[in-house]
């Protein structure tokens, strides 16, 4: 019954995420050029990239990137159709993290220099965030008594007010998530770096619009599980989400613009210590409590 | 019962036929047949006992009894001869113990207790005799290649050697392979505690002198530390034969489990013992370094069969005392925190290691440390977990430790940076590479699976420090096979396929382990019903909650969803190929060579991050020996004393 | 209209020129004009770039360079010269080493010509660009649907 669910919520996540995704993606330019005191892009600016790379010509290094893409963003979808469709978190969580793994490897495959050691920064920025992720997860856990995310309807209270030390953690690996300044260290969607382009430097046309639809839906999800602790079984609580969601966005964006990149041994350690510290806090409190 | 004393006996004649076969041909056919054979009894042991509780053998014998204590001491005689050859006293002195003990045990006080049901079949014993008798068979057919290589290089390029060191022993190498899988079949069907632990020591006393094959000075040095380490095991495993004989009366591990469910703090220091002996052999910190030893060792072929097959005795002797430890606490706290400790230190060594051998022996000591950690904890869930986590590991390992040994053959390096380009050198292989990669460690494989129930179970038993490290050792896991995985992934222009010259045997164990590892991730959810599941029940009368089976099935869908992926996806496409850009003139693009600001030639050049100041073996290696022995001293201590305290 | 011309991205290159021009060149691309208005974004990669500024007049030392990157971005593209010394040579057209106009190495679609060149000047001719941009972006659907 619910693999049916979560094979539909999959299709919906394919269909809904790229078009949610992609006007925050427009959001985010337009906030950001505010905050720089500019007038920005037209908030369909991101589907107009996308569209033209579409139509680009068909050009590859490797041969097998746009292969490696394409798995990418599938897992990208089953993992947002898991969590959508009230499935489990840690699955989700587990689902994700393959399609990191396929972008890595469609990064690697080009054997680009460039690329290559923006893949093995990708592997470190995956390596950083990854216990908070689990950490999160079991925090989530219990304070919910179960990792399906259905469940969460039927609580007295949002799952908050059990994890707040866990929230914080889980916002701070989130700009590793979705790839912002400071942590963007593998690949940047500001101008451009001392890595020329990091992961996507060989990457063109039709597979860079796949990573571009691919961070997309991954923005979407990880807002998702941002949400995922204000819901509660009361009546305002996908209101909430939503609010926080946004909020969140909006607070990462701001990060995003008034940060310079980190190297990568600060964000190791910064993200580890807020694990061990934030997620360790939480579970002693959760597994005595 | 006759299926199982045809598992044990066969290999037992194999062997002695091999020691006298001298041809290469000859020597095909036999290894090749028996293998067959050896496997397709297991399967049928598996299918008649298909999902059964556990049935016993009512089979004694005093001749038997005997047999095994003149084994034991032929052991240890032979282990004091080697020790006074190469001057290794420690060894002797510990092999002397172990005589003493032997002795005085089978006339002193084995006789006081009679086991009536000597043999017995469940559903672990069924998950570990098919390892055996598929994986560990499979090796044997794969070595047959292997070792005509291994013989010619040595032919070849043997100048600087002794003698000894150049002779031509693989007679003697195979019929160490079939004695070691009869001691395996030993000690997963004997319920006699006795015969256990001398098939327990023949594994080791086969181990070492498997890696001591080349008789070059490092093989002889990580052969005397593997037998020293499990010696000590041995030693502990004997003196809880004692304490099992004085305190409870018997050696039927069945009764003995029984007897320790109902007065625990009689069996305290047993089960903390044998527990203890289950470390060492599943290659635990402070004890890892006999599994590194035997990784670098030169005959990589038998390293992987301790790999996947011999550590698995450590395991499943832990899993078997798993309900032993619900009740033990000081016992089962040491197994935690040891198995804990190593998953996450070991997970962070194999960051900073780039030869591929050494990775794959840090994560098998670190995969092992999670299923020792979840037989610590001994709730059904865990035990699930850990059963899935054998069946996985010992599928997928044995993969990769294969396609590792043929790659060194035919690229001439076990070094992760010189495997770059392999997708195009040797394609078939590298596609093997890296199923056997994502099969350790990525959803939606069986692997993850177990790690994911593992974590489940160690929430729910409230093991918070479990819960840490196994957070922290996963994202480092994610690390050092991600890299791994991207070296082997890249492409270039048009490299020559060196593949040609690999041997048939070795393309038939390669596939055969790759569809082990294929089915195992497929029909997960089947598996777990059909041999997982009446395991639990048989000993805990009850299945935990287990992860809903539609989650089993979501992956199955994913893990076949990859496998399309790589077998007809990653062919590569017809779109038109471009250079790599090189901010600047490539000059030639396949080698990366871009024309310098002085009008010069240079190739660019990048090696994966391997984070040595942060994980380096220097940092990490000492206080975790440290901690983990600390660990275990004190819960033997404790143990003993514990016990009448609370009495 | 198109997708092509609303998402322009664009990637300089300095071919010896005197720095004049390439001051410009990030001028027009710094806040103060927004060029994101029109969607261009400054790439540092030739793969994801659909538009090549090219200042200076190019010498015998990075023709190849000009003709490698040119040869990467993938089609459809266009290329600016972007100051005089791009468009014809300017001051240094007579110079021994000088090849003299980006468009001696490859083809050039719009010149802007000015020393220094303007930034509005450069944008114009990058709007200008986008026109051209949309005929190659169609000759290249065309080209496809047939193949």
């Amino acid at each position: 019954m619910s693999f049916i669910t979560t094979l539909i919520g999959t299709v919906a996540f394919a269909v809904l995420a790229p078009i949610v995704g992609c006007l925050l993606a427009g959001l985010d330019r337009i906030i950001s050029a505010r905050m720089q005191g500019r007038v920005g892009p037209p908030l369909l600016q991101p589907y107009y990239d996308v569209r033209k790379l579409i139509a680009k010509d068909d050009v590859t290094v490797s041969g097998v990137d746009g292969v490696y893409m394409t798995a990418a963003l599938v897992f990208t979808a089953f993992a947002g159709g898991i969590f959508f469709s009230g499935g489990n978190l840690l699955m989700s969580a587990f689902v994700i993290t393959m399609a990191a793994l396929f972008f890595i490897m469609a990064a690697y495959s080009s054997r680009s220099p460039y690329s290559e050691l923006g893949a093995g920064r990708e592997t470190l920025q995956v390596m950083s965030y990854e216990p908070m992720v689990l950490l999160m997860a079991v925090c989530f856990y219990m304070a919910a008594g179960s990792f399906n995310v259905r469940d969460v309807f039927g609580l007295p209270a949002p799952v908050i007010f059990a994890t707040l030390p866990a929230f914080i953690g889980f916002l701070f690996i989130l700009t590793i998530k979705l790839r912002k300044s400071p942590f963007d260290l593998s690949t940047s969607h500001h101008a451009h770096q001392e890595l020329v382009r990091g992961t996507t430097t060989e990457m063109s046309g039709k597979t860079l619009a796949k990573v571009e639809v691919m961070h997309w839906c991954e923005n979407v999800l990880f807002l998702g599980w941002t949400a995922l602790f204000f819901l509660w079984g009361g009546p305002a609580s996908l209101v909430l989400g939503v609010v926080v969601a946004l909020a969140a966005w909006f607070f990462e964006i701001l990060i995003d613009n008034n940060f310079a990149r980190v190297k990568w041994q600060f964000m190791l350690r910064s993200a580890w210590v807020m694990a061990l510290v934030c997620g360790g806090i939480n579970i002693v409190v959760l597994m005595v409590a | 019962m006759q299926l199982i004393a045809f598992l044990i006996l066969f290999p037992l004649v194999v062997a002695a036929l091999l020691l006298v076969v001298k041809g290469d041909g000859l020597r095909n056919v036999l290894v090749g047949v028996s293998a067959v054979v050896i496997a397709a009894a297991s399967i049928l042991l598996a299918a008649q006992y298909l999902g059964a509780a556990w049935v016993g053998f009512e089979f004694s014998s005093q001749a038997v009894d005997y047999l095994a204590c003149a084994v034991g001491v032929a052991i240890s005689v032979a282990v004091i001869g080697f020790g006074m050859k190469y001057k290794n006293y420690f060894a002797v002195g510990l092999a002397i113990v172990q005589l003493v003990g032997d002795l005085v045990f089978e006339f002193g006080f084995a006789h006081a207790a009679h086991v009536e049901v000597g043999l017995y079949v469940d559903s672990l014993s069924i998950v570990m005799a098919l390892i055996i008798g598929i994986i560990g068979s499979g090796i044997c057919v794969y070595a047959l290649g292997y070792m005509i290589d291994f013989q010619k290089h040595l032919d070849e390029h043997g100048e600087g050697m002794t003698e000894l060191q150049r002779k031509d022993r693989r007679p003697t190498f195979f019929a160490l392979m079939f004695l070691f899988l009869s001691a395996m079949y030993v000690i997963v069907f004997s319920n006699n505690m006795v015969w256990m632990f001398t098939g327990w020591e023949v594994t080791t006393v086969c181990s070492f002198l498997l890696i001591a094959y080349t008789r070059t000075d490092e093989a002889i040095a990580n052969a005397f530390r593997q037998i020293i380490m499990n010696m000590l095991g041995g030693i502990g495993f004997l003196a809880a034969l004692y304490f099992a004989v004085v305190f409870t009366g018997t050696l039927s591990f069945q009764d003995f489990v029984l007897f320790g469910l109902g007065s625990p703090w009689l069996v305290a220091v047993p089960v903390c013992l044998l527990a203890f002996a289950g470390l060492t052999k599943a290659a635990q910190m402070p004890f890892h370094t006999w599994l590194l030893g035997a990784m670098v060792a030169p005959t990589p072929t038998s390293a992987l069969l301790h790999s996947s097959t011999m550590v698995k005795a450590g395991v499943f002797l832990l899993i078997k005392l798993a309900p032993l430890f619900g009740v033990c606490m000081v016992a089962s706290q040491m197994t935690i925190l040891v198995g804990g400790i190593t998953f996450m230190l070991c997970s962070f060594m194999a960051i900073s290691q780039s030869n591929a051998k050494r990775v794959l022996a840090y994560s098998t000591i670190a995969n092992l440390g999670l299923i020792v950690a979840c037989a610590g904890v001994g709730t059904p869930e865990a035990i699930w977990a850990a059963v899935l986590l054998v069946i996985f590991h010992a599928a997928a390992k044995s993969l990769l430790f294969l396609c590792v040994g043929t790659a060194e053959h035919h690229i001439g390096s076990r070094d992760i940076e010189d495997m770059d380009l392999l997708f195009d050198r040797m394609p078939r292989l590298a596609r093997f590479m890296m199923l056997g990669i994502m099969c350790m460690f990525i959803a939606p494989f069986g692997m993850l699976i177990a790690k994911w129930a593992t974590l489940v179970s160690f929430v729910d038993s409230h093991q918070m420090a479990l819960v840490l490290l196994l957070a922290f050792g996963s994202a480092a896991t994610f690390m050092f096979w991600g890299k791994w995985l991207g070296k082997l992934a890249g492409i270039a222009g048009s490299p020559e396929n060196v593949e040609t010259t690999v041997h048939a045997s070795e393309w038939v164990s390669l596939a055969l382990m790759a569809c082990i590892a294929l089915v195992a991730c497929i029909a997960l959810p089947i598996m777990s019903s059909a041999l997982v599941e009446p395991y639990i029940v048989s000993v805990f009368g009850q299945l935990g909650e287990d992860i809903a089976v539609d989650n089993l099935w979501i992956s199955s869908i994913l893990a076949a969803f990859v496998i399309v992926v790589f077998v007809a996806g990653a062919r590569g496409s017809k779109a038109k190929r471009a250079d790599v850009y090189l901010a600047g003139v490539s000059v030639d693009s396949d080698h990366r060579i871009f024309r310098n600001s002085l009008s010069g030639e240079t190739e660019a050049t990048s090696r994966n991050l391997y984070l040595d100041g942060i994980f380096g073996e220097g940092i990490v290696r000492r206080p975790g020996e440290v901690i983990c022995a600390v660990i275990i001293v004190v819960a033997i201590v404790a143990s003993g004393i514990v016990p009448p305290v609370l009495l | 209209m198109g997708y092509a011309s609303k998402s322009p991205w664009v990637i300089h290159y300095d071919a010896s020129s005197c720095n004049g021009c390439d001051i410009e060149v990030l001028a027009a691309l710094c806040p103060g004009y927004d060029v994101e208005r029109f969607g261009i974004i400054n790439t540092g990669n030739p793969k994801h770039a659909d538009i090549f500024l090219v200042t200076g007049s190019v010498n015998e030392r990075n023709i190849s360079v000009v003709k490698q990157i040119y040869d990467q971005m993938v089609e459809p593209k266009v290329v600016v010269a972007c100051g005089i010394c791009a468009c014809t040579g300017g001051i240094f057209h007579d110079c021994y080493n000088v090849i003299g106009g980006v468009d001696k190495a490859i083809p050039v679609d719009v010149y802007a010509p000015g020393c220094a060149v303007r930034p509005e000047a450069i944008i114009d001719a990058v709007v200008q660009a986008l026109g051209i941009l949309e005929e190659k972006s169609k000759a290249l659907a065309e080209k496809k649907k047939g193949a």
